[in-house]
């Protein structure tokens, strides 16, 4: 079986971010997110850091499944640090034949992967604590456009049905001997695969779009949903946000 | 009767031009289980796109309880005729089983609490209450395609029309969802169209079978058609086991004007019979029976 791209596996434990109205949650949290990828000073970017895995741990996810997550990140922004390292002009620390490290560019380096890292870290417990489905309404609740909505909507519910398409494809291939290889009929045999799955996925949304008118559908589905935000809800908020001022406040007055 | 379904001289072309529906005509009667059967490419689910006006042919050619799908609003027709359609997750597409079946009642304009109350009941009927807050990725084929069912009957419609309810399904889904609907037909007076190849269900789901091969070939009753050979024959369809058993029972000198289409009227069927003659039945080999048995099974070879 493929793994689903399932980020609300944990959605069903219970911690204080769990029981965080969705709504309020994902304003602090996207507060937070901002100012921690544009704090501009490495050592408070490493409090930022900090405060990301004191939350991640705070909403009780699993660190494996977080962990697997970040790799894929990780491969992603390290690259960016050791670019960064080798070509940032400044003082020279080492040198290999033509290549050169510089202070500046370690500085920036880290500085960019721990803002990276921070804001990855920071999702989970965003989005990890609550069903998908939460996540959209309480995005639809704070007025978020109702097109945008839609998309997440759909593409969160059908990215399993087209994972599942893909899969079967890719059963059907194998059992008659087909194999990866990185030679040009592979690559050909996959782009005829892609293809297909286009061509299906087209088919699926005129029939989709069938059903819904089938039911009503005029452009703007509304959804029912209770969310009540309490004062716990006010203060964890108040919390989070003030923490994100606080550290641009501390990095503007270079306290540290 | 008031006739619930009326439709005149449809015809219907793909946009390349094929054509798809040829003059169809058919009059579904309230209250009344109609199935429709062909083969493979037929118009079938062309034809019960038409039904909510999903597809439109030309003026006034399907009415639903006399009015014309053409000038209804679509709220209106939906609220009178719900399409089930044959792959649930085409029909299923919102994030979970609540927010789908909530998805028509609410654009039909009810109250949240009303919204609530049909979803509620809707569960209920179909066996799925505690699914509310289940994705439909999480669930089998078998579950997902009575939430298909539940998501169309939170909106109370008074036609309730099926493409394939019982294809890809195992026995207990199968059987579950003849129940459901014939209960749906029997304890709520509504009117079923059920598109289907699956023979062995058309005597629990169907009063009436249309014979549908681009036009209308054929109309009657299942033991009607089920008994014309040559229709089945040039339309690709077949006919239930139960049948065949009989016609083979026939042949060893059983005794039967009209052959059952099903285990319920067979156990009828026999009962009778063992009745009629003293507690027994005879059969027997005569000198033609292994000829007719030949004949029989060469009558159905073409399957």
């Amino acid at each position: 079986m493929i793994e689903y791209p399932e980020i609300d596996r944990y959605a069903s434990l219970n911690s204080p971010m769990h029981r965080f109205d969705p709504r309020a949650k994902i304003i602090a949290f996207l507060f937070l997110i901002f100012s921690v990828v544009l704090i501009p000073d490495l050592k408070v970017a490493f409090i930022g850091l900090f405060f990301a895995i004191f939350l991640l741990i705070l909403s009780r996810i699993p660190l494996s499944f977080v962990l697997g997550h970040l790799k894929w990140v990780a491969m992603f922004v390290l690259s960016f640090f050791v670019i960064l390292a080798f070509t940032f002009p400044g003082k020279e620390m080492a040198n290999f034949y033509f290549l050169s490290i510089t202070a500046e560019g370690l500085y920036t380096g880290s500085l960019i992967t721990v803002r990276a890292f921070s804001a990855v870290i920071l999702i989970f417990p965003m989005i990890g604590t609550m069903r998908f489905d939460m996540t959209i309404k309480a995005l639809d609740k704070l007025k978020v456009p109702n097109s945008l909505v839609q998309m997440l909507m759909f593409t969160y519910r059908y990215i399993f049905v087209f994972a599942d398409e893909f899969q079967q494809m890719w059963t059907a291939m194998a059992s008659r001997g087909f194999k990866l290889r990185t030679t040009l009929y592979a690559l050909r045999t996959i782009g005829k695969v892609m293809g297909m799955l286009f061509v299906r996925s087209y088919e699926r949304a005129e029939r989709v779009y069938r059903a819904m008118r089938s039911r009503g559908y005029t452009g703007n589905p509304k959804t029912l949903v209770e969310f009540e935000i309490r004062r716990r809800d006010y203060i964890l908020a108040a919390f989070i946000i003030g923490f994100a001022v606080s550290l641009h406040i501390i990095s503007f007055a270079g306290v540290v | 009767m008031r006739e619930a379904i009326t439709v005149r001289n449809l015809s219907y072309a793909y946009p390349d031009g094929t054509g798809a529906l040829e003059d169809v005509n058919m009059a579904v009667y309230e209250g009344e289980r109609v199935a429709i059967v062909g083969p493979n490419g037929a118009g079938k689910t062309t034809f019960l796109l038409h039904l909510n006006g999903i597809l439109r042919g030309s003026d006034g050619q399907v009415e639903v309880f006399g009015k014309s799908v053409d000038t209804l609003k679509r709220e209106e027709i939906i609220k009178e005729v719900g399409i089930v359609f044959q792959d649930p997750d085409d029909q299923l597409f919102m994030p979970t089983i609540f927010d789908d079946l909530a998805f028509g009642p609410i654009n039909l304009g009810l109250k949240e609490e009303e919204v609530r109350e049909r979803v509620k009941k809707a569960l209920l009927t179909l066996g799925l209450s505690g699914y509310e807050h289940r994705c439909p990725h999480h669930l089998s084929y078998g579950e997902k395609k009575k939430a298909s069912l539940a998501a169309v009957m939170s909106m109370e419609p008074r036609i309730l029309v099926l493409d394939e309810p019982t294809a890809n399904l195992d026995p207990r889904s199968r059987a579950e969802l003849i129940g459901i609907i014939k209960e749906l037909n029997e304890r709520e007076g509504i009117t079923i169209v059920i598109a289907t190849h699956d023979v062995n269900a058309i005597p629990a789901l169907a009063d009436r079978v249309y014979v549908l091969n681009k036009k209308i070939i054929a109309e009657g009753t299942p033991q009607k058609m089920f008994s014309d050979v040559e229709l089945l024959r040039e339309n690709n369809l077949e006919v239930p086991e139960v049948f065949k058993l009989f016609e083979v029972l026939r042949c060893f000198g059983y005794n039967c004007e009209e052959l059952p289409l099903s285990i319920d009227e067979a156990v009828e069927h026999l009962t009778k019979t063992v009745a009629i003659n003293g507690g027994h039945i005879h059969l027997h080999v005569h000198e033609h029976t292994h000829e007719a048995i030949r004949k029989l099974k060469s009558k159905y070879e073409h399957h």
